[in-house]
């Protein structure tokens, strides 16, 4: 077979093939390595070379160069409309200063992001987590926390009814008097949730908003633990340098009292932060624990106001707009 | 409360700022706060030269206003604005409030330079009967602010509930005392002796509910005149935020504001029967208060005069029995009364009043004896009385303090902190409260009769630990507990799901749960309303949280992102035998899945797109057994119902376009899914067990199928999985083609499958039985034909 017959032998294949062009990216591999690989038609083309005379080898040689030529960019062509992007041509994609494919973000709340960042400080430490009703009747949320009707405690907390004696919880304080209801002393828990207050909306305050309630149960606890937790907390979320302060205050569901503030720099004044204390004993009574063995402590935070505080927001509506301008910031 | 710095200083020494001050309050948990210093712009300090009347109208003042430099004309309409008085002075260009902005203007004819304020007007307080009138050391010129900041006479506290002893000047000075160390100069009006109780023949008090009124002191005074109250008098109840009316009242108030005590002052002369009788009111009965409005009563605690009501008993007295300029004989009532019947009562009239707050928080039984006693002090000093002597006191349920024991080791325990038996026995006394030390470890006590909150062992530790200061208590950290190795955190799911979502490129949201009584019930669910609403667009809870998640694109829609992609994971809440609240995963999508580029074009959202994130979603929680099939939906143009198992765990698909209509939204397609939370989170292994991987390789082929146009490529999908094949690892459907060579409504399916063993690779012949096997199924099954 002369050069020029064996060109024509491989044209006609590669036609064949060209019309049975593969989909597939491997079996195009495999045609690719067919004509142009190290063992390929092509290769056997060249080596024929070998045989032609001295003075034929520069015409064959060229036939063979234009020829591969012309059968390399058909199956290029071929292949690359097969891989389907025809739009992503060499030189576009050479051009590194374009920007990459639109690839779409997410985000997670920062609602969420501070409560999880909270839960994990205290799940640190060994505390539980447990959860509870936001309808809750009126024993729950204010009889077993030593709120009875008609004391002027209740002014502390505007509140939602949906019965007279069911409403929507006003604090997560209820879940308190399930977990000791429910369990033997000692306990260490946190307890996350949705709360609702019937307050007017505005920049400081909506109709709910979500806290996170600790409480702890066991023999000799004292303020000072309380305190040391609570500092601990303080400055693992807003920081080391945070000054934190202490201070006398009343909550019927705890005796001492106190709440706790910190240092606000920028406004050149003290921010409340949360509210605590030693779990009253009436309400252990209530629940059925020994008041003269068992003590413990007690403390709720909002995590609006705690993440308001942590990234400067001044206004807590922006929570539950979620503008997406709002939300990639997070 | 506001309390006024210059009265306490009449009551203890004190030595610290204003700002000090505060602070120690503060730190005994009596929260005081400077008043807020509003910053001001532009209000200087100036002087009235001149302030006469204005040519044009009558109740204008015409002044000369000097800044130190200059002198202006001022146009002012106070009645109260005289020469030679400094006064705070807006210059013009100066700002008030947010955004009220101080011009040149011309009043009735004259220019006016500037404006002379009242208290209001800078938002001081509501003070707006005349101008503010500062004093002789203000410094012309300067900076109002500053004359503010270094005449600062008052702070404002936030009371605690636990607290009614505080709301007194008397009350805050003891603490301060008690922290201090300096004494408290403080002693109650001497107790009169008198031969003949002559009261007793001119008055007579019959209590008909002794558990709603306790207590009720009452005398006469008589040949009193009503008039002014002389400058001190008016000057300290100022500070205290309280504006003179005349003696008699002032001296009600100056009690009221000194021991905490509410009395009333009725004249005598209008109760005419002599007679004062304490119940319940009667359905039908009514009063006109002091505030000429007339109340209608129901159950309310009355005072009568023996026959109809005169005065609501702790919260306002009658219009008829009140004071006038005229009165020469007064009755003097100074009552304890249940605190929840005061409660109750103004709470059902909507009425506020200090007396009400005193009398609801816990009065003092012992300060209505007191209070009767320093009321005719100040009647004979200021009003020229003469006391009948005697005094009217019904005491028909005594109210007793009992004795309290405090243990050491409770004090220990719960402090956490050293306290030494002196300074208890010294900070309880301090406190007035009785204390004897029995034994060396055990306290008896004897609280006050104006602390009620002082009732166990635990009340009487926190006073220790208070007056001690809650910042000298250290930090420490004590587990006694072991710790748990239960499960820590039900809902460490949630944030796997939410993490997943927002990789998928979704937003998460926080809605409210509460919404109107037609959104709620949009989607034909039975809500749960408030019995008390905010308003009427929040006065149910939410039953899906579609309409919010719908609001929320709607929002985004119109400022400028329409391409958003949102979900919320939250509760709905729904009213069966029981309260239901039921966690779901709801997600919207709108707009462009994939922005148009230099490299491609966009891709708009579809139902598709949706199935493609929801399938990413469980594969990522690993949850695999989950089926999309078509069902009808109400809320859905094209809807699939999302089953895992045989439960339905929820839906997806593309919103009608009804639904947004019923919300009032306009926009082009939206898809959305919903997912019941509780049967996925059940299926989510977090703990998960590794299976080896298969080392030997994967065989990959294409089958090409025509079939009828109707039939579901999800059906043929599922026959091939179905056939059994111990080596079919996966099939998927990647091309449809449809020509009209293929024949009248047909298309062509190329479906590509993956074959792989477990123990060996695969042969050629092993491959193509297996596909011969699925040849002959489909075919037969669908009527289908395979296209070489």
């Amino acid at each position: 077979m002369t050069i020029n017959e064996s060109i024509a032998s491989v044209r006609k294949s590669f036609r064949a093939d060209l019309d049975s062009f593969p989909s597939d990216q491997r079996e195009i591999e495999l045609l690719r390595s067919k004509y142009f690989g190290r063992k390929g038609l092509f290769a056997g083309l060249y080596k024929k070379l070998a045989v032609v005379s001295n003075k034929e080898k520069p015409k064959s040689g060229q036939a063979i160069n234009a020829f591969k030529i012309e059968l390399q960019s058909e199956f290029e062509e071929k292949a690359s409309l097969i891989s389907g992007d025809n739009k992503d041509t060499d030189e576009q994609s050479l051009d590194l200063s374009l920007p990459g494919f639109p690839i779409t973000n997410g985000s997670i709340h920062p609602l969420q992001q501070t409560l999880d960042e909270i839960k994990n400080i205290f799940k640190s430490v060994g505390f539980k987590v447990a959860y509870g009703p936001e309808i809750e009747d009126d024993y729950h949320n204010f009889e077993a926390l030593n709120i009875p009707k008609h004391h002027p405690a209740r002014d502390m907390q505007d509140t939602f009814f949906v019965e007279n004696d069911v409403v929507l919880r006003t604090h997560t304080s209820n879940v308190q008097i399930h977990l000791m209801e429910e369990q033997e002393p000692p306990l260490r828990y946190i307890v996350p949730g949705r709360v609702y207050r019937n307050e007017a909306v505005s920049y400081k305050s909506y109709c709910l908003f979500h806290q996170i309630e600790g409480l702890y149960v066991d023999k000799n606890v004292s303020m000072a633990d309380l305190k040391g937790i609570l500092n601990y907390f303080v400055k693992r979320f807003f920081g080391e340098g945070t000054t934190m302060r202490f201070r006398p205050s009343f909550f019927p569901f705890t005796e001492p009292s106190a709440e706790v503030d910190i240092w606000d720099d920028k406004r050149g004044k003290w921010m409340e932060i949360l509210g605590c204390g030693m779990v009253d004993p009436n309400v252990f009574d209530n629940v059925g624990y020994d008041s003269s063995i068992w003590h413990g402590y007690a403390f709720g935070m909002g995590i609006e106001r705690m993440t308001m505080l942590k990234y400067g927001i001044d206004d807590i509506r922006l929570f539950y707009q979620n503008d997406v301008r709002f939300l990639e910031q997070f | 409360m506001r309390v006024s710095i210059p009265w306490l200083k009449t009551l203890v020494d004190i030595k610290q700022s204003a700002a000090e001050l505060a602070d120690t309050l503060t730190m005994l948990g009596l929260e005081a706060e400077m008043p807020d210093n509003a910053s001001f712009s532009g209000i200087i300090v100036g002087k009235v030269l001149k302030a006469d009347k204005h040519p044009n109208a009558d109740r204008l003042s015409l002044c000369t206003v000097s800044d130190g430099k200059e002198e202006y004309q001022v146009v002012c309409g106070a009645p109260n604005v005289a020469a030679e008085q400094f006064i705070p002075f807006a210059t013009v260009g100066a700002v008030l409030g947010d955004d009220f902005i101080i011009k040149k203007s011309k009043i009735r004819g004259e220019v006016s330079f500037g404006m002379i304020c009242s208290e209001r007007e800078l938002g001081l307080s509501d003070e707006h009967e005349g101008i503010m009138v500062l004093n002789e050391h203000a410094k012309i010129g300067s900076d109002f602010a500053d004359y503010l900041s270094s005449n600062l006479d008052y702070l404002e506290i936030d009371l605690t509930p636990n607290r009614p002893d505080c709301m007194s000047h008397v009350g805050v000075a003891r603490e301060i005392s008690v922290k201090t160390g300096q004494e408290l100069k403080f002693t109650y009006a001497e107790k009169r002796q008198f031969k003949k109780n002559e009261v007793a023949d001119i008055l007579s008090v019959n209590i008909d509910d002794k558990n709603c009124c306790p207590r009720y002191v009452a005398g006469v005074v008589k040949n009193i005149t009503v008039g002014p109250s002389p400058d001190w008098m008016r000057e300290i109840l100022e500070t205290a935020g309280q504006r003179s009316i005349n003696n008699i009242v002032d001296i009600s108030n100056y009690v009221l504001l000194e021991m905490g005590h509410p009395t009333h002052i009725f004249d005598y002369d209008k109760v005419p029967s002599h007679t004062i009788g304490i119940r319940k009111a009667k359905k039908g009965e009514h009063v006109t208060t002091l505030d000429e409005e007339k109340r209608k009563l129901t159950d309310q605690l009355v005072i009568t005069d023996g026959k109809k009501p005169i005065a609501i008993a702790g919260v306002m007295g009658g219009l008829d029995s009140a004071v006038t300029d005229t009165t020469s004989t007064v009755l003097i009532e100074s009552a304890y009364f249940d605190p929840i019947t005061i409660r109750r009562g103004a709470k059902s009239l909507g009425m506020f009043t200090e007396a009400s707050k005193r009398f609801e928080r816990g009065a003092d039984p012992k300060g209505a004896e007191n209070a009767y006693w320093r009321v005719v002090v100040l009647l004979e000093e200021l009003a020229g009385g003469e006391w009948i002597p005697g005094i009217i006191d019904e005491y028909p349920k005594k109210i007793s303090q009992n004795s309290i024991t405090l243990t050491r080791e409770k004090i220990d325990i719960l402090s956490g902190c050293e306290l030494s038996d002196t300074f208890v026995t010294d900070t309880l006394s301090n406190l007035d409260i009785e204390v004897k030390k029995d034994g060396s470890n055990k306290w008896t006590c004897i609280p006050p009769s104006f602390r009620p909150d002082l009732e166990r062992e635990v009340d009487l530790i926190e006073e220790c630990c208070r007056v001690y200061g809650y910042d000298k208590i250290h930090s420490s950290f004590h587990y006694g507990g072991l710790y748990d190795l239960a499960e820590v955190d039900p809902e460490d799911v949630l944030s796997l799901i939410s993490n997943t979502m927002s990789g998928l490129g979704f937003r998460q949201c926080y809605l409210n749960s509460l919404t109107d009584e037609n959104t709620a019930g949009i989607l034909g669910k039975h809500s749960i309303p408030m019995k008390n609403p905010l308003s009427a667009t929040l006065s149910h809870l939410r039953t899906s949280l579609f309409p919010g998640l719908l609001q929320t694109v709607n929002y985004n829609i119109r400022n400028g992102n329409s391409n958003v992609n949102l979900f919320e994971i939250g509760k709905e809440y729904n009213s069966g035998k029981e309260y239901g609240e039921v966690y779901h995963l709801t997600g919207v999508m709108h707009g462009e899945w994939l922005n148009k580029s230099a490299h491609n074009n966009e891709q708009q959202q579809s139902i598709h797109s949706l199935k493609g994130i929801l399938e990413a979603l469980f594969k990522r929680l690993n949850v695999n057994a989950v089926e999309f099939a078509k069902a009808d939906h109400n809320h859905y143009d094209f809807g699939l119902s999302i089953s895992l198992g045989k439960t339905v765990i929820g839906n997806c698909g593309k919103l009608k376009k009804s639904l947004l209509d019923d919300l009032d939204l306009d926009m082009d397609a939206v898809f959305g899914f919903d997912i019941e939370l509780k049967p996925v989170t059940k299926e989510i292994q977090l703990v998960k067990k590794y299976a080896a991987i298969i080392p030997y390789p994967k065989v990959d082929r294409d089958m090409n199928f025509v079939l009828d146009q109707e039939i579901d490529t999800g059906d043929v999908t599922k026959a091939m999985k179905n056939t059994n094949s111990k080596i079919l690892l996966s099939v998927k459907p990647v091309d449809i083609f449809q020509h009209e060579s293929l024949g009248e409504n047909k298309k062509s399916v190329t479906f590509h499958l993956e074959f792989q063993s477990a123990v060996k690779t695969l042969e050629e012949a092993e491959i193509n039985s297996a596909m011969n096997d699925i040849t002959a199924i489909i075919t037969k099954q669908f009527d289908a034909k395979l296209r070489d």
